[in-house]
């Protein structure tokens, strides 16, 4: 049967083909918004005006990102979203590891009911407890602080952070915590010597995943702060359209500049990106 | 062992439930309090109205605009993204070269903000220049210079446009999580059948992935719900309210209009709607449960 190839022609099989174009034009589609500001960021205001965003420049101009970067405005929007989106980050996996490992290994009567409020918290519209936190932050004058979003990034980030190491510490075989308790470890040894370094990949899922939201997030500093002091980078772009009105170069580099911490995350990260993703979702 | 156990467990949750209870809960129940007032977030004083906030949303023109354009929206941004993620899901399924590459390109979105996402929307639309205008340009209609977000006809449809863009990539790895768990000697005795493409995907492959479409249908809807900063950005509500939703529509009337009394009797009913949506999304995760194991 040498000859298969001559005497009965393999049948042509259309469809990698076809489905490798088709994916390739999705994909451009996909690419072209994102594509057009990377353009438009390295392009003069006057060419933007001349209707010239959408073709590939023959001189990168990068002043645009110059404007951004030595902005001390700019500088001041990082900052305090650093300040807002890094302890907060953190403290919202703390608390989902301590709530985590008692519904995991822990279970008490009610348990399950206690967990599954804590996770529902995960559906609310944030619109829900707007009115009551601007009266309880504004009574403890804390409205124009970095405090408050903090404070409610921590607390709306449990429900995530509660379900994610739920699941994880579950995973974790009993017979390890009673050989660790029968060696006379107490509780918090258990969670922190052997539950948490058997755990680093769920912590790495949700830290990407927490990082990424607070640094987007733009309803909780819009409430809670009023001084372009204490804007964070998502406000900033809001109001350096203001100042850049038709400079749109400079609003692109901004956008890029203002995503860049979040892209590179999702590019080395992307496996736990997407394992929190669906994880959150499907085990909701 | 027990009564250290019981101790643990206090020490441990003390701290979780706490923040939990008192950033989430109380607030959650404090709204419905709020609801019943006219409190305009500055004064400590307020008065009760009783049920006059849940009746002037009866006679709120702009309330029955948002509940009309909230269903719009809810219903194309379940559609849109759902079918399309499907659909690539379907497509990056069989092993095609640079699987990993595409998945990447459909999922990067999802971690650019709803501003920033806006704002890249913002250009295509604009009507001199954005890509949009250019190409019907190219396409032999060198005076078009429709503004597609100055319009009270298009607005909506355009941010729909630009979140679903966002979410595609979401549902689109839902899927693909799905798809992984049909066994693949399903699909071969299918073919040895004798089953065409299209009668696969149709009869076998979408009712095998009702697990995840009831995931994505949930999530969709909840996310939509929740979705402000991109109509935020993009239109603000405008023009003429013809993209207002119920989320805009509550932060407008507490935070720029200071009625928060009122603002809180909206949220209530957009919490209602969402312990709905919830209800349902857990019944019927209940009962794929039981039919798919």
């Amino acid at each position: 049967m040498a000859d298969v190839a001559t005497s009965v022609p393999a049948r042509f099989n259309p469809w990698p083909a076809t489905v490798f174009v088709a994916l390739c034009i999705l994909a451009a589609l996909f690419l072209a918004p994102t594509a057009g500001v990377l353009l438009s960021s390295v392009k003069t205001t006057r060419a933007i005006a001349l209707g010239d965003l959408w073709s590939v420049p023959d001189r990168i101009y990068l002043e645009n990102y110059a404007e951004v970067l030595f902005n001390p405005a700019v500088h001041r929007y990082f900052l305090n979203t650093i300040l807002v989106t890094v302890p907060a980050t953190f403290a919202s996996i703390a608390l989902g590891v301590l709530a985590g490992h008692v519904f995991a290994k822990l279970p008490f009567r009610g348990s399950n009911i206690l967990f599954l409020i804590v996770v529902s918290g995960m559906f609310f519209p944030p619109q829900v407890i707007l009115v009551p936190l601007f009266r309880l932050f504004n009574g403890l004058g804390l409205i124009d602080t970095l405090w408050p979003i903090i404070l409610v990034h921590t607390a709306l980030g449990i429900p995530i952070c509660t379900l994610l190491m739920r699941n994880f510490f579950a995973a974790v075989p009993n017979a390890l915590r009673e050989a660790a308790l029968i060696e006379g470890a107490n509780e918090w040894q258990v969670l922190t010597r052997v539950s948490l370094p058997l755990s680093l990949p769920a912590l790495a899922v949700l830290a990407t995943l927490q990082f990424t939201w607070i640094w987007n997030d733009f309803l909780w500093p819009l409430i809670f702060t009023q001084s372009d002091e204490m804007r964070t980078i998502m406000i900033g772009i809001v109001n350096l359209r203001g100042q850049y009105t038709v400079a749109w170069g400079v609003q692109g580099a901004l956008s890029l500049v203002a995503s860049l911490p979040t892209l590179v995350i999702f590019l080395f990260f992307q496996r736990y990106f997407i394992k929190g993703m669906t994880m959150g979702a499907i085990k909701g | 062992m027990e009564s250290q156990n019981r101790l643990w467990r206090v020490l441990l949750l003390a701290l979780p439930i706490l923040v939990f209870s008192v950033l989430v809960i109380w607030p959650l129940l404090s709204s419905f309090y709020y609801s019943f007032t006219n409190w305009n977030g500055f004064n400590r004083d307020y008065e009760f109205l009783g049920l006059r906030n849940f009746a002037k949303i009866w006679t709120d023109r702009l309330f029955f605009d948002a509940i009309v354009n909230t269903t719009i929206w809810m219903a194309a941004a379940l559609v849109l993204p759902t079918l399309t993620g499907l659909f690539l899901a379907l497509l990056l399924d069989r092993q095609v070269r640079g699987a990993r590459i595409f998945k990447t390109v459909f999922y990067l979105p999802i971690c650019l903000s709803a501003i920033v996402v806006g704002q890249i929307w913002i250009w295509i639309y604009q009507p001199d220049w954005g890509l949009l205008n250019t190409f019907v340009k190219l396409a032999g209609n060198p005076d078009f210079n429709y503004a597609w977000l100055a319009r009270p006809d298009s607005a909506l449809f355009a941010v729909i446009v630009a979140w679903s863009w966002q979410q595609t990539g979401l549902s689109m790895v839902i899927y693909l999580a799905g798809l992984t768990s049909i066994p693949s000697e399903m699909l071969e005795v299918c073919e040895i059948e004798g089953a065409t493409v299209w009668q696969r995907i149709w009869r076998v492959v979408i009712p095998l992935l009702t697990p995840s479409t009831v995931v994505v249908v949930a999530l969709s809807m909840i996310n939509s719900l929740k979705g402000f900063d991109i109509l935020y950005i993009m239109t603000g509500g405008g023009p003429f309210n013809s993209s207002d939703t119920l989320a805009m529509h509550m932060y407008n009337e507490s935070f720029k209009k200071y009625l928060m009394g009122y603002g809180s009797a909206i949220s209530v009913v957009l919490f209602l709607i969402a312990l709905t949506i919830i209800g349902v999304y857990f019944r019927q995760l209940r009962k794929v449960d039981e039919i798919y194991g």
